[in-house]
């Protein structure tokens, strides 16, 4: 993730509610606005983070967008867009999250927030397992006089601690259940790749 | 972390010791020696104590079928309600599949242990029925992390666990996770213990099977004889 705004790929037929979604989110992040969903893998590169998907589009479905979006192996996280209430079947399908119409702001703002924030979870969680991994290495090639003297060892111990905490803090430690399957479901994926 | 009265779990009426009667809600355990050292049992065995103390229990068994799991559980603590228990194995002929058995019991399928997506949607609709039902703690057990390290790798599963863990720890349970420690190197033993509170290591010993506790309290607990 840059250190600039986040960016948002709005895709929506219906332009007011296009427009709508555009001017809740321009604000905090840089927004892009498609059309439909060929207009809407035009515009998708590596920069996007977050997608806003609309179900049921003219052209292209929100599915096949998706799909679309596995197979470049864009690291961005999508939101589905939909008129009825699915279940965890959407989670599974590889969409993080939905939202059902009428969307109203805080919604949408939430949902996006909460998509950036999985994002630097998944990340986090990445970074302290490389960190693990070092120190287990470590552990299993010294013996524990040579540990305790070594600055590399302490150092990353220290490392582990914050990024433990860190994780514990992101998601709120994973409280919710559809936090828990993303999360899940994003080691699945890598694991696919 | 659990904001509800603070239920504190006694693991003591398995292994003696007061290192285990006071486990704080949301610690992680993991079981881990050679192989044929008794680490299921002991686990099957946490999670009788708790069903015999009102707690949830639920198993996910990656080799073993659930009903049979299920049975070995409750032959720990015959009059306990067994409707507090369900488990999940890995034996579903396709997609997943769920069975409510007469005693009350769930047994949730999966394909095979690398469907983790399907574990962890098995495990939230547990987690349903605990909050939809009256008890307020549980005792999930994993036997075993070898076999899930086998079906794909030690940084999938030690992030597996870093998260589960993470859910149990908000809800306030506990996890008890098995692991052959025969059946990897030195670095994935320790990188997977890296992602629990305490360890129970077993041995053998003069013929005989040993048990300590790690992690919990300051000093770990001498060794002791499993009957």
């Amino acid at each position: 993730m840059s250190d600039s705004e986040p960016v948002v790929l709005v895709v929506e037929d219906q332009k007011d509610l296009a427009e709508t979604y555009y001017l809740w989110l321009r604000d905090d992040y840089s927004v892009t606005v498609a059309g439909d969903g060929d207009e809407a893998l035009e515009k998708l590169d590596e920069d996007v983070d977050v997608v806003l998907l609309d179900r049921m589009m003219p052209g292209l479905s929100g599915r096949e967008v998706l799909e679309e979006i596995q197979a470049r192996g864009i690291d961005c996280r999508v939101a589905m867009v939909t008129a009825v209430d699915p279940d965890f079947d959407i989670l599974e399908m590889g969409f993080d999250a939905y939202l059902s119409k009428p969307v109203m702001r805080d919604q949408l703002t939430q949902t996006v927030e909460k998509l950036l924030e999985r994002r630097a979870y998944d990340a986090l969680l990445q970074e302290y397992y490389s960190l693990v991994e070092k120190a287990a290495t470590l552990q299993a090639s010294k013996n524990q006089s040579e540990l305790e003297a070594s600055e590399e060892y302490s150092d990353l111990l220290e490392r582990i601690e914050q990024h433990h905490e860190e994780l514990s803090e992101t998601l709120g430690g994973i409280e919710d259940d559809d936090d828990f399957i993303a999360a899940i479901r994003e080691l699945s994926d890598v694991e696919r790749n | 972390m659990s904001n509800e009265t603070e239920h504190v779990y006694d693991l003591s009426g398995v292994l003696g010791g007061e290192a285990l009667s006071g486990v704080r809600p949301g610690t992680s355990i993991l079981l881990s020696g050679p192989s044929m050292t008794g680490k299921d049992a002991l686990l099957f065995e946490f999670l009788a104590h708790g069903v015999g103390r009102g707690e949830s229990g639920i198993i996910l068994t990656t080799e073993g079928e659930g009903e049979d799991t299920l049975r070995e559980i409750e032959s720990y603590t015959p009059d306990a309600d067994p409707s507090l228990l369900a488990a999940i194995d890995c034996r579903a002929r396709s997609g997943r599949e769920t069975e409510h058995l007469d005693s009350g019991a769930v047994v949730y399928r999966v394909v095979d242990p690398s469907d983790l997506t399907g574990i962890g949607i098995n495990i939230t609709t547990h987690l349903d029925r605990i909050r939809s039902s009256n008890a307020t703690a549980c005792r999930m057990g994993l036997t075993s992390l070898s076999t899930m390290v086998r079906y794909s790798d030690r940084e999938t599963v030690f992030k597996f666990c870093h998260v589960l863990l993470q859910r149990l720890e908000s809800a306030g349970f506990i996890g008890l996770c098995t692991l052959n420690s025969e059946a990897h190197d030195d670095q994935t033993v320790q990188v997977l213990k890296q992602a629990f509170d305490a360890n129970i290591e077993f041995r053998e010993h003069d013929g005989d099977r040993q048990v300590r506790v790690l992690g919990i309290g300051s000093q770990p607990s001498e060794w002791q004889t499993l009957g």
